[in-house]
């Protein structure tokens, strides 16, 4: 994690910024079908804003931790993020209206920055409230894609449900289990060294 | 202290802007698919309709806004284009159903049917012609036209809320409604293009005839 740090600030910037750019020129492919709308566009735009925040550092959880207690306010916000773009309606007008896609753009972007920053503050009970919560929210619109028997998008077909809810589900999925190699991970970790087992430590007094 | 404060006043923040953004997407928490949002705006908002110049299987240059005068028969209206093997089928389908039971139940001076085409191009009079004779549509019932001019296949598609894409295979991917403009010559309803009998039932409710 440190050695992040030490890259010259244009590199930092490079990562998600060459992200973004990519997404930006594939954006037409991308979106031309519903599965790699939601499977491969919603989730790198929310990578990309986990990179930005990765670079930045420690210092942007700082300046929000203010506002930020225990991660809840950013966590939240990356939840309800997460589920306004799985609604069907959402992903129309995002489509059709380019003042919405340019919006849905900036909120994922800003879901990963703030999930990134909440992340570590979060610990892990409310890491466990806000995951379990997304990944039942997500598994469940993932099913629901697959089995709706209507046209849910007027922008594509319901033949395109099928193969968007089975990404949709597949993301559900990983995300729970990348979570939980993540505990595992701790726990082991606090078993080799006692004195991490303590509950996750307050980040640095900020001003306030 | 204050971080406690801050913190509740950004969570709640947090709430209250999704709550808004949901509610904004779903019309109040009313649909979540793109044709449940407008079937619930149609119901409450009904739509005048504007004059967009048409023409009909018969060559008969009319407007829309002829079916926007109050005290007229009903009409249950569809968007479709004759080539289309999807949708549009069952659309052509549910009208034919609607007109047996217009028919049989002698509504035949209460409610019409009308068939938008949006691809004018290829749907000419004479394609509309043979379309309707194919289907066993009665002239005096069940009316085929498209748009006159071309720019105002835009505006008629908005009215509708209906989308049209090129499929990349010479035809189009589009989403569909069986819409109702009431007695009072506003679009007033939009039912599932399936459900031609919900469409009716809801409509003989409303008039007092079931």
């Amino acid at each position: 994690m440190t050695t992040r740090h030490s890259f010259p600030a244009w590199a930092r910037i490079a990562g998600p910024g060459a992200l973004l750019a990519a997404l930006a020129c594939l954006h037409p492919w991308l979106e031309q079908t519903m599965a790699r709308h939601m499977g491969l566009e919603l989730p790198a735009l929310v990578l990309a804003g986990w990179l930005a925040g990765a670079y930045a550092g420690p210092g942007l959880a700082r300046a929000l931790a203010p506002w930020n207690a225990n991660g809840l306010p950013g966590l939240l916000f990356a939840a309800c993020v997460s589920g306004f773009w799985m609604l069907p309606a959402a992903l129309d007008v995002a489509v059709l209206h380019p003042a919405v896609g340019t919006a849905k753009v900036a909120s994922l972007v800003a879901a990963g920055l703030l999930l990134q920053a909440s992340w570590s503050a979060a610990g892990i009970v409310i890491q466990a409230f806000f995951v379990l919560n997304w990944f039942w929210m997500t598994l469940g619109a993932g099913l629901i894609y697959q089995e709706a028997p209507q046209q849910l998008c007027s922008v594509y077909l319901a033949d395109e449900q099928l193969h968007a809810g089975r990404a949709v589900a597949a993301w559900a999925v990983v995300g729970l289990a990348m979570w939980l190699w993540h505990v595992v991970r701790a726990a082991i970790r606090s078993d080799a060294s006692p004195q991490d087992a303590l509950p996750p430590r307050p980040l640095p007094a900020g001003p306030g | 202290m204050a971080r406690g404060w801050r913190t509740g006043v950004a969570t709640l923040t947090v709430a209250v802007l999704a709550l808004c953004a949901f509610a904004g997407v779903t019309h109040g928490f009313a649909a979540v698919t793109s044709d449940g949002v407008r079937r619930a705006a149609l119901a409450g908002t009904p739509r005048a309709l504007p004059p967009i110049g048409l023409v009909d299987a018969a060559g008969r240059a009319f407007s829309l806004a002829d079916y926007g005068q109050p005290s007229q028969p009903a009409t249950f209206v569809a968007l479709v284009y004759v080539r289309c093997q999807t949708i549009c089928l069952t659309t052509a389908a549910g009208q034919s159903w609607l007109q047996g039971e217009i028919q049989a139940r002698g509504l035949g001076d209460r409610v019409r049917l009308l068939t938008l085409s949006f691809d004018p191009a290829s749907d000419t009079p004479a394609v509309l012609a043979d379309h309707a004779r194919r289907l066993g549509a009665d002239p005096a019932l069940w009316r085929f036209a498209t748009v006159r001019d071309g720019a105002d296949l835009k505006p008629m598609l908005d009215l509708f809320d209906v989308v049209v894409l090129p499929d990349g295979l010479g035809g189009y991917a589009h989403n569909g409604a069986l819409f109702l403009v009431g007695e009072d010559g506003r679009l007033s309803r939009a039912y599932d293009i399936d459900r031609p009998d919900v469409a009716l039932a809801d409509y003989l409710r409303r008039a007092g005839l079931l």
